[in-house]
């Protein structure tokens, strides 16, 4: 099949079809009264409610805290003030990143703007990154003064070793969770869900769009 | 600098006018009615979010289709959530099933399905290839240069027409 009998298919395919488009007035209507869209209204439902929930953990968690600290251990203190702070911040990150990605310009040309969408979609495991580094504190939090007192060794040794072994996962995921390792066993392990399947989709994208360019 | 009202009837005079290019676009990127229905939706919002930044430094088209192909390329990646409204986007559309041009047009369906079978940058190019469009202005729409875009259609056609002679033989 030659070029021109390729367009000519192609025309063929089409021209019914547009003959017979209607476009609905009342929706266009509908469209044209939209106002700017706030990220949280545009996210799934299923987002919100984990982002909400995250909301309330912080704000529950938060007053609880400041209301009762001198009436809680000190190492629960910390260690919950340490996971509070870094959801908050994660959060922050997540829910700004969905908005840069909402207020993007669809009308800049097509690999500009694929690659700044891919780019963003996976900026968004920043948020996933910090909230690896609160591993620790969930070792941290049963702490209290009486495990102090005693001849408690064994326990102390046990106890640092695993507080150890949280410190460097933490650390170890937060600089490794990145772009590079898309394709390590690991990596593709901890992303497997359904939910990281846009990301994932936006790293092989990516690839494309990199080989694309050469 | 248009008021509201001017403003909403471009944008109503943009689409009747251009509706077939978002249909196409759509066609070539979704299989399913219903999606293809949400992605059109999806499409027009976008028009109309990004109409009071259009000058005619670009031709209409080009900008329609720089719109209608990366929401149609992201439409499946993105995160967030498309704004929904309950009425029916295009009327008649439903009516109309892609199975009776397929039928009728065996050839039809084979070009359909080998573009189908392209990845989402690959069926851009195609589609505006097919669309008649210039080097030029597929390269103004893509980001690529002219000499980028002649060589990787090339390559395309050339995998479509060894697909074609497969099928005859």
């Amino acid at each position: 099949m030659n070029e021109s009998e390729l367009k000519l298919l192609w025309q063929s395919a089409n021209e019914t079809l547009e003959r017979s488009l209607q476009i609905n007035k009342n929706n266009a209507d509908e469209i044209t009264r939209l106002k700017v869209q706030h990220v949280l209204a545009s996210m799934k439902p299923t987002k919100v409610f984990i982002l909400m929930l995250g909301i309330i953990w912080v704000i529950g968690l938060g007053s609880i805290l400041s209301n009762f600290i001198d009436k809680i251990s000190l190492f629960f203190v910390f260690s919950a003030a340490i996971q509070l702070l870094l959801t908050a911040i994660a959060i922050g990150i997540y829910v700004y990143q969905l908005d840069l990605i909402n207020k993007i310009d669809f009308s800049e040309p097509v690999l500009t703007i694929q690659e700044k969408v891919s780019k963003l979609s996976i900026s968004t495991l920043n948020a996933t990154r910090l909230l690896f580094l609160q591993l620790p504190v969930w070792t941290t939090f049963y702490w209290n003064e009486q495990m102090f007192a005693g001849n408690n060794g064994l326990l102390w040794i046990l106890q640092g070793i695993v507080t150890l072994l949280f410190v460097y996962l933490a650390l170890w995921l937060f600089v490794n969770i990145k772009y590079e390792n898309r394709n390590k066993k690991w990596f593709q392990l901890i992303f497997r869900g359904k939910e990281w399947q846009p990301i994932l989709q936006s790293m092989e994208f990516l690839d494309q769009l990199k080989q694309y360019q050469e | 600098m248009m008021s509201d009202k001017e403003l909403s009837q471009h944008f109503h005079q943009i689409i009747e006018k251009h509706k077939g290019i978002l249909f196409k676009v759509a066609k070539t990127y979704c299989q399913n009615d219903d999606d293809r229905q949400d992605l059109l939706q999806e499409m027009m919002i976008q028009i109309w979010k990004s109409l009071h930044k259009y000058n005619d430094t670009f031709a209409i088209t080009t900008w329609l289709y720089r719109i209608a192909l990366n929401v149609a390329i992201s439409f499946y990646r993105k995160n967030v959530n498309r704004q929904q409204l309950n009425i029916p986007l295009v009327e008649e559309m439903a009516s109309i099933r892609e199975e009776e041009y397929n039928t009728k047009h065996e050839q039809i369906s084979l070009l359909n399905k080998f573009i189908a079978e392209l990845n989402d940058l690959d069926k851009a190019l195609m589609l505006l290839y097919l669309e008649d469009k210039s080097y030029a202005e597929i390269a103004e729409i893509m980001g690529l240069s002219v000499t980028n875009i002649g060589t990787k259609l090339g390559r395309i056609k050339e995998k479509l027409k060894l697909k074609f002679s497969q099928t005859k033989q």
